[in-house]
């Protein structure tokens, strides 16, 4: 890739970056902004200049807590990753957002929204979403809820009337299987 | 463990991926540092992933990194060197012999005004910030109080609503006739709970007392106020009981109850 021709290796960017060296965060941006964009997308499917607004955010928030980033629990793209999933979430649940549309506020059709989402969703499939799309359905549509969606296991057992042991068994098969996918 | 087996159970996808629970995460963690295997296996998907989300990259809207690249310039120029901009002016006018004089001290005055202005301006952001800073911690405190509580009444509420739980409704007794008040009573985890409705004010040194009658024989299930902050008070466990009963004793309790001041009790199923 093409940031470790800047920097040797993914230690030295960090070490740059916990300097507050603006020009290894200019390069992280160029290096990353578009893979980041992509999973914001995934989430907040329906309105580019939100996603636009999180993705700001998002690397906003990398340059405030870049300290707080721990090599030994993973990679700096997984955390980043993390970072801009659930900044989408969180966005995608706001109020302001919420209220702009109106049918999905009411706590009663959450499920019901969701179906109709990942239905508009597999038009146009892109990114992880379309590794989700050569899974069971009964597996995909569990995936979906507890990573795009955020739901907890709790939430998703009590929406879709199924054992709380069901849906974590289910999402971790539909996990292995999208390991194989990736490799 | 059979760190195999783990390797092979999703938990690293869940991991990675941010799905795994809160004691999911520190188990993971702590197995990272035994196993170095388990570090390998994660760090493959890992990258994996990152190279799968590579392959996806999109296009990110024009103007976002002009904005956040000023954002970040903007907190570290403030953080470090609040008016840079103005210093070399001044020496300019230090160093500067030729050229007009008169020129030379309205450009040093001007900046002088520019830099006091700014330094007020800085000053007022500054001062802005800090009483958003203790408001927005005043908000958080009253947030939490208000989860607390919160919390509390949803906890109770969850006793009441127990399938479990039975309830022993306590009436009044010839001596007090007024006095009533409900036991609410788990019998498979044997946890008692007491929902004072209405018992007399008592003088400081009484205090009411809880019994559970098992086989005749008074048992102290703990003592309680009139008055209480809390709705239902958690009092000690019995697993059986045929009744309950409340007297008054002094503060603290009795070891045995005092008969002739019972003032409420009520029978349960385990009576018949």
């Amino acid at each position: 890739m093409g940031i470790l021709t800047t920097y040797n290796t993914e230690q030295e960017l960090v070490l740059a970056l916990k300097r507050r060296d603006n020009q290894a965060f200019s390069t992280l941006y160029d290096n990353y902004a578009g893979a980041l964009y992509s999973i914001i997308k995934q989430i907040i499917t329906d309105n580019a200049e939100l996603a636009g607004d999180v993705l700001q955010e998002v690397f906003i928030n990398i340059y405030r807590k870049i300290d707080t980033y721990d090599q030994t629990k993973g990679r700096l793209f997984t955390w980043m990753l993390n970072i801009a999933r659930n900044a989408s979430i969180d966005a995608l649940r706001s109020k302001s957002y919420q209220n702009s549309q109106k049918n999905q506020s009411l706590p009663d059709n959450v499920y019901k929204v969701t179906a109709n989402q990942s239905i508009q969703l597999n038009i146009d499939n892109i990114g992880l979403k379309k590794v989700l799309e050569k899974l069971r359905p009964e597996h995909r549509v569990l995936v979906e809820l507890a990573y795009f969606k955020g739901f907890t296991h709790e939430e998703i057992a009590e929406m879709m009337s199924m054992p709380l042991g069901t849906v974590k068994t289910r999402i971790r098969n539909a996990l292995l299987q999208l390991r194989e996918y990736l490799q | 463990m059979n760190i195999k087996e783990y390797i092979g159970s999703g938990i690293i996808e869940a991991y990675v991926l941010g799905l795994a629970s809160q004691s999911e995460r520190a188990e993971f963690e702590q197995l990272c540092a035994q196993y170095p295997e388990l570090v390998a296996a994660r760090r493959e998907f890992e990258e994996g992933l990152e190279k799968h989300a590579s392959e996806q990259a999109m296009q990110p809207p024009m103007g976002v990194k002009g904005k956040v690249l000023e954002a970040i310039t903007g907190a570290t120029r403030g953080a470090s060197e609040p008016v840079s901009s103005n210093p070399p002016k001044i020496t300019t006018v230090g160093n500067e012999k030729r050229g007009s004089s008169g020129l030379l001290r309205f450009i040093a005055a001007i900046s002088v005004i520019l830099l006091v202005v700014l330094a007020w301006f800085t000053y007022r952001s500054y001062k802005q910030n800090k009483d958003l800073e203790s408001r927005n911690a005043a908000l958080n405190e009253k947030l939490n109080a208000t989860r607390k509580t919160l919390d509390a009444v949803v906890d109770e509420t969850s006793i009441v609503k127990n399938p479990n739980t039975t309830v022993v409704n306590m009436v009044g007794t010839k001596v007090a006739p007024r006095s009533s008040a409900n036991v609410y009573w788990d019998s498979t985890t044997s946890n008692v709970y007491l929902v004072v409705k209405n018992m007399p004010q008592l003088p400081s040194d009484r205090q009411y007392q809880l019994w559970a009658l098992i086989d005749g024989k008074p048992t102290d299930l703990g003592v309680f106020d009139s008055k209480s902050d809390k709705v239902i008070l958690k009092m000690k466990d019995t697993k059986k009981a045929q009744a309950f009963a409340i007297t008054i004793e002094r503060a603290g309790g009795n070891p045995t109850p005092t008969l002739d001041s019972m003032q409420s009790q009520g029978k349960t199923m385990q009576s018949q």
